[in-house]
């Protein structure tokens, strides 16, 4: 059997952090909306994985680092608004069109932003891992412990939500 | 007729994934819904989610760890290591060592374990257990439901993603495939639910307990077995969608659930073995229309 990294290996222990660090402070700001908080919730978790790094088998480390973040969080009760950026490259992208046509889709964006933090926090949550992050349904399961017809459900309620709030801005 | 993607759920699911067919997706294209879609969909994966310093937050915990480590780290730092090291690599051993029993959709099975406890393992679930050493922590995990007999004697657990239940010698039903529910038949069982600081319930003969991660409530009844060892599922005051969860558990189908409401509350029950029944039971009883196309049913109020 190929012998395990150890957890209390403060190389180990970086590179765990720099991986996973990012991803899971993300995974917790879009459900509550506060950053520091999703910060210190994060870093809480390093610092109890790094004192109690002789029980922690380092192939597991990933679902305990979610979990823990997970049980934290459902500790604290403040939430605040989601606020989300455009990427900078993607305002080049509409070179060729009218300035009204730019008008419109600055607006549309700013209306989209508006109804992603306006969703329920569980589907929020389910369609920025998913769409921002990248994630499949089944990794999405994975760290917040449910069956993916749950996400899956949550994802499409989503959808129709968003739908429902922008379809009338869009133009057809 | 009614558009594709109203009627099916996973129809969206699959088309944000890239996995309809062309012909589907040349239909979608032609459709208003789409342009709304594909906005929404383009223009949100062009967001991305506050910055993050990373640096400056590894420094931070760092020096924590620092100020709360220097006297005893240097001390036994090998001896630690060397331990540390045995420790997970024997936990490695043990935790790959695990015994799994798994039932697939429409399948139960009888497990009977090595201290003489019986757990009768309902359809589309699984059961898991350390293979060695098991009688030192008789812990066995849990997805789905299975209806427990377990002999008197030291600290049997089971666990599941929501919560953990321990026993001293009873009969009880753990059921976990969206809101986890206990119901006990005999002797006593103790509840603790996995959120933090959560405090435990414990129940005796006919009461039982609905855990819904934000609210736990209580409840009592009287049969004296649970309903599906006889062949039958019973519901009382739940949702919709978990029936249908629960009817593709038994039988192999699927349903478009887009022309109605699945948040709509059902009593009622539908038994195992006749499907046609099943559905009369409960969807007709709901005023649901129901037809099949190829392997899925489409479902519509009347």
């Amino acid at each position: 059997m190929k012998k395990e990294p150890s957890v209390c290996d403060d190389n180990v222990f970086e590179k765990l952090f720099r991986k996973h660090y990012e991803p899971a402070t993300r995974f917790i700001y879009y459900r509550c909306g506060n950053l520091q908080q999703a910060e210190d919730i994060v870093q809480n978790v390093f610092v109890k994985i790094w004192n109690n790094c002789s029980k922690i088998i380092y192939s597991t480390v990933k679902s305990y680092i979610y979990t823990a973040c997970n049980n934290s969080f459902i500790n604290e009760h403040e939430h605040k608004k989601v606020v989300l950026k455009h990427q900078k490259n993607t305002k080049n992208t509409a070179n060729n069109e009218s300035p009204d046509f730019l008008i419109e889709v600055e607006e549309f964006r700013v209306k989209l932003k508006e109804a992603i933090a306006n969703l329920n926090s569980k589907e929020r949550e389910v369609f920025l891992l998913s769409r921002i992050e990248k994630k499949t349904y089944k990794e999405i399961a994975e760290i917040k412990g449910l069956s993916v017809k749950a996400i899956e459900r949550r994802m499409s309620k989503a959808l129709k939500q968003l739908r429902e709030d922008l379809g009338k801005h869009i133009k057809i | 007729m009614k558009k594709k993607y109203n009627t099916d759920d996973s129809f969206l699911l699959r088309w944000i994934q890239g996995k309809l067919s062309p012909e589907e997706l040349e239909t979608f294209k032609k459709s208003d819904a789409y342009r709304q879609y594909k906005a929404i969909n383009d223009e949100s994966q062009k967001l991305s989610g506050p910055d993050i310093d990373v640096d400056s937050a590894f420094n931070k915990v760092r020096n924590t760890l620092n100020t709360r480590k220097k006297e005893t780290k240097l001390v036994n730092l090998k001896l630690a290591i060397g331990v540390a090291a045995l420790l997970i690599i024997l936990l490695g051993i043990f935790s790959f060592y695990d015994k799994t029993y798994e039932n697939g959709i429409g399948k139960t099975q009888t497990i009977v374990l090595s201290d003489g406890s019986e757990v009768i393992l309902n359809v589309n679930s699984s059961l898991s257990h350390r293979r060695f050493f098991w009688s030192l922590d008789k812990t066995v995990e849990l997805k789905g439901e299975a209806y427990f007999k377990i002999e008197k004697g030291d600290g049997f657990s089971v666990t599941t993603t929501q919560g953990k239940v321990n026993v001293l010698g009873t009969k009880f039903n753990l059921k976990n495939w969206d809101d986890l529910e206990l119901s006990c038949f005999e002797g006593k069982v103790e509840y603790k639910s996995n959120v933090p600081n959560s405090k435990s319930n414990i129940l005796s003969k006919g009461m039982k307990i609905i855990d819904r991660t934000d609210r736990i409530t209580e409840s009592v009844f009287s049969n004296n077995s649970p309903s599906w060892l006889d062949g039958r599922s019973d519901f009382e005051n739940k949702p919709l969608y978990m029936v249908l969860e629960e009817l593709s558990n038994y039988y192999n189908i699927e349903f478009n659930v887009d022309g109605i409401d699945t948040n709509r509350l059902y009593n009622g029950s539908f038994v195992h073995n006749d499907l046609e029944l099943a559905l009369k039971s409960t969807l007709s009883a709901m005023n649901i229309k129901y037809t099949k196309q190829q392997d899925v049913y489409i479902l519509s109020s009347k």
